[in-house]
């Protein structure tokens, strides 16, 4: 079953997804669904001894292209919708125990292409309206599959918070006749101390607002909307950056750092969106090492996030553990 | 940048992406190895986005 049901009092869509699980055999304990499937082994996900990225249509969807009719009727109070889409699983790389932080440079440039292959794609369909990329990394969001993976919603709306930038985005221009983000991240470079690291296409900075201690966003130098606009050049700026970010995240309590990663873009749905602006954020949930940022009462029920750190005392930590990023073929990069 | 795509047998495609020439990594990565550590999959039924849940 799969369904999108209207939360009249948010004014937002709800995915359900209960799967039945049927299962005749059973994998080995140590198996792990994305590892390549080894000659004579038990088969995983990638039926391939070895691969570099793949992406693939997620085994139990929450939206799926030709999806189920929705098991409710709709009422004028609740609308009910199919829930059609995409939800794809991407694997970074074929080593089981690397992270993407640990991956070279190289790779994270591999997979900024295939996100942009991935984007293309997904975006000309006719029922996608929003292309969203992201990573959930680590048990302290509740992954417990550790092989480097990410995930790709294709959305048959703009969600919520895509459209409340748009939105804030859109009245900045009407009142300015400038770029929001292109203003938020000129205040960044001239004023320096919320920034991490940054390289001639992007800046990554923990923002002023920032709602998680370490909180970081990446945002291009250039306006741009996509990462279908980007030359090679700023590609391989991005995989810089990333990799530069991962790193300081993984070094400052000496762990592989839990994170959410999320790529905002513009909608797919045909429309004209020249006012936003491409970044990237990143939601830690830890608070220190062993601490982890809860979303409790005003965070889940106002709406209203409460940050007992300083962005500017965040930013210098995340600061102090930037390493340069080498990679091994000439080219760019910082 | 290669892609072939293959259909699953319950139907869902599957894509591979593959860098010949360029940036091809020379060393691998440090904490990566061949061998698999247990994959700590909760449920038997091993599904990796089954136990993908928001739970902060
Ligand atoms: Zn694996
Ligand atoms: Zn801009
Ligand atoms: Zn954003």
């Amino acid at each position: 079953m799969s369904e999108l049901r209207w939360n009249p009092l948010m004014g937002e869509w709800v995915a359900t997804a209960t799967h039945r699980q049927t299962r005749t055999f059973l994998p080995p304990a140590d198996f792990c669904p994305l590892c390549p499937t080894k000659p004579g082994g038990f088969p995983t996900e990638i039926p391939e001894p070895t691969y570099d990225i793949v992406a693939f249509e997620n085994r139990f969807p929450s939206l799926q292209p030709e999806p189920p009719a929705p098991a409710v009727e709709a009422t004028e109070l609740y609308p009910v919708r199919p829930g059609v889409g995409v939800c794809e699983v991407l694997v970074y790389t074929p080593h089981h125990n690397s992270t993407l932080a640990a991956e070279p440079v190289e790779q994270i440039h591999q997979l900024v292409e295939v996100w942009t292959d991935r984007f293309r794609e997904l975006s000309a369909l006719e029922f996608v309206e929003y292309v969203f990329i992201f990573e959930n990394k680590g048990e302290a969001i509740g992954v417990t599959l550790h092989h480097p993976h990410g995930q790709i919603y294709a959305y048959p709306f703009i969600p919520p918070r895509v459209e409340r930038e748009l939105e804030q985005s859109r009245a900045h221009r009407d009142k300015t006749g400038r770029c929001l983000l292109c203003d938020i991240l000129a205040g960044e470079r001239a004023d320096g101390r919320r920034i991490v690291a940054s390289n001639d296409s992007f800046a990554a900075y923990v923002p002023f607002f920032a709602r998680y201690p370490y909180e970081v966003h990446i945002a291009s130098a250039r306006h741009l909307q996509a990462l279908t606009d980007m030359t090679d050049v700023e590609q391989r700026d991005l995989a810089s950056i990333l990799k530069t970010v991962l790193v300081a995240y993984d070094k400052l309590f000496d762990l592989s750092f839990p994170y959410m990663m999320v790529l905002h873009q513009r909608p797919s749905d045909g429309g004209d969106y020249d006012y936003y602006h491409f970044h990237i954020e990143f939601y830690p949930p830890l608070r220190t090492a062993t601490k982890l940022k809860y979303l409790a009462g005003s965070e889940s029920g106002a709406g209203m996030f409460i940050n007992d750190t300083l962005a500017e005392e965040k930013a210098a930590e995340l600061r102090a553990r930037v390493a340069p990023v080498v990679w091994q073929k000439e080219g760019s990069g910082d | 940048m290669q892609r072939r795509q293959i259909t699953l047998e319950d139907g869902r495609y599957l894509i591979f992406y593959t860098f010949d020439e360029e940036a091809a990594s020379p060393t691998p990565p440090e904490s990566a190895g061949d061998e698999q550590a247990p994959a700590r999959v909760e449920e038997p039924t091993a599904e990796p986005q089954a136990t993908e849940e928001r739970r902060v």
